[in-house]
């Protein structure tokens, strides 16, 4: 078989498995409540909303993910060097991964509520560490396998040097950086917010006064992200499935394009970034076009 | 070994450092208040978001550079693989922003407004009649874009350069990639450090620190430098 076609097929599955680990890991984050929009739930309590959230910022995303999929992927190598099967491998790479982020998750939530049960009378809710911890591990699974495959086919198929273990990390990082900032959004500044009214961001006075009232009942992290899964999960996921596909396949567009004219590596390699610039300038045309829509939509604020 | 060709990459490593510090003042961040809409810029961390940009940089330019016929000593080739490391990272944050745009304007209502400027400096709009009252802006105008592409570009290529540099120096990819990440995370922070939280883009007022954290990032990259060729020779 053509081997441009197999490396297209490689981009494709790659780009569907991170897509998949940015939604995952996206709905993970909102679950347990990680990540910027955490300050929120960690000042709710001062400010008398006594809440069910889970809360669990571990770290920053990046760090902590990169964290779970680097000791994924160092598993799943080692494994592999030991010539356990390839897929064998990879889930139990990241069983082990999903294993540390329980571990973690069940710390800082005893950790950050414990810390807040005296001076603020928080209560440390078992039920709530009960019933979250499978949907958050879960999650966690889901994104760190993927990642890992995205990994493995990196290493095996599209020619990136770096060993699967760097490249897990560096994809830990990557997915962290594009959850907080696409998102982790949709659920700090709309869904613990949603008793304000819709468009305009929370003034400073509002911050710790978040929703402690689910559509039933008192809300808690799974709640969240039922409603994130509707915007914030798919877009995060979309962004770094994109970031794959379109930066491999510019290389593919290189390859293909410097076979026609009979190019040399550099020759192809001119093409792919001249492909890449296109693609970041249509990036920032979309960019400026969304912002005249709200510009025009929205209007100026016209009751100060 | 000659002494230019330890040269060389020391002095890469060194200006690398510099520039990975300059692309973060670049990026427009706003921290934990922007992912509430609070303050304008992306709603993360200035080493985290920097750090996954460069880093999308720094794999793109590997892949480039492990390609047979590809001569990292050629001066050509030595620059397709920065700027292959650039357009890697510019697609990586420009595509995250864009989608942190949607999420701003269609999942939370706000208008994009930077409140560090009257007018935008590119597009020349009127900024603060869109600003929610209490926050100091919100979103993902095209100044911060435009910042942010630039600050993307230029850390792609610094990390794109320590890659090179170790890779002259003798090191396998594997221990490259590895050292190119801990040394692009040592400046990223050594920035985040010298922003002190958030920042706009170019025309934020904290933008004029930058040379601080260049002149830091300097001194710490030369170390590294110096530690690194050391170990290039066995020591």
């Amino acid at each position: 078989m053509d081997s441009t076609l197999l490396v297209l097929g490689a981009l494709a599955l790659s780009s569907a498995a991170v897509t998949v680990a940015g939604f995952a890991e996206d709905l993970e984050s909102d679950v347990g409540s990680q990540s910027n929009p955490n300050s929120q739930v960690q000042l709710a309590p001062q400010m008398g909303n006594i809440h069910r959230y889970y809360n669990k910022a571990i770290s920053g995303e990046p760090v902590s993910y990169g964290l779970y999929v680097a000791v994924a992927g160092t598993v799943a190598w080692t494994l592999m060097n030991m010539g356990v099967n390839i897929l064998l491998a990879l889930v139990l790479g990241a069983a082990i991964g999903a294993f540390v982020h329980g571990v973690y998750t069940v710390s800082a939530y005893f950790g950050r509520i414990v810390g807040q049960s005296k001076s603020f009378g928080q209560p440390v809710y078992l039920d709530v560490v009960i019933t979250h911890l499978g949907p958050i591990v879960g999650h966690g699974f889901i994104a760190i396998f993927c990642m890992l495959l995205a990994a493995y086919l990196a290493t095996t198929m599209l020619g990136n040097p770096f060993p699967l273990p760097l490249i897990a990390l560096i994809f830990g990082i990557t997915v962290g950086a594009i959850g907080s900032s696409t998102g982790d959004v949709h659920y700090g500044a709309e869904r613990e917010y949603q008793k304000y009214p819709f468009g305009g961001g929370v003034p400073v006075a509002n911050q710790g006064d978040i929703d402690i009232k689910a559509e039933v009942g008192i809300r808690n992290g799974m709640d969240s992200s039922y409603f994130c899964s509707k915007l914030g999960g798919p877009l995060t996921g979309l962004t770094f499935g994109l970031i794959v596909f379109l930066d491999g396949w510019r290389g593919l567009v290189g390859t293909l394009l410097g076979n026609v004219i009979q190019g040399d590596v550099i020759v192809k390699s001119i093409i792919a970034i001249v492909v890449g610039v296109i693609i970041v300038a249509i990036t920032a045309c979309l960019n400026r076009l969304v912002e005249v829509y709200a510009r025009k939509k929205y209007g100026p604020y016209t009751n100060r | 070994m000659d002494f230019s060709a330890l040269l060389i990459p020391f002095v890469e490593i060194t200006l690398a450092g510099a520039i990975i510090n300059a692309s973060v003042h670049f990026v427009p961040v706003g921290g934990a208040p922007a992912a509430m809409a609070t303050s304008t810029g992306i709603g993360t961390g200035t080493t985290q978001l920097a750090a996954g940009a460069g880093f999308t940089g720094l794999m793109a330019a590997a892949t480039i550079a492990a390609q047979s016929g590809v001569d990292i000593f050629n001066p050509l080739h030595w620059a397709i693989i920065l700027l292959s490391g650039a357009v890697g990272s510019m697609i990586m944050l420009g595509l995250t922003m864009l989608m942190g745009q949607l999420i701003y304007v269609f999942g939370v209502g706000v208008v994009p407004a930077a409140d560090k400027c009257e007018r935008d400096p590119i597009t020349g709009d009127y900024q603060k009649p869109y600003i929610t009252p209490g926050t100091t802006g919100h979103g993902v105008p095209t100044v911060c874009f435009i910042s942010g592409l630039i600050g993307a570009a230029l850390g792609g290529i610094g990390g794109a350069l320590a890659y090179v540099a170790l890779i002259q120096l003798g090191f396998s990819p594997e221990i490259a990639g590895t050292i190119a990440v801990g040394f692009f995370f040592m400046n990223a922070v050594l920035a985040s450090y010298n922003i002190g939280g958030t920042i706009e883009g170019f025309h934020d007022p904290k933008f004029k620190k930058i040379p601080n954290g260049i002149i830091a990032s300097f001194v710490a990259s030369l170390l590294t430098g110096a530690i690194v060729v050391l170990m290039s020779l066995g020591i």
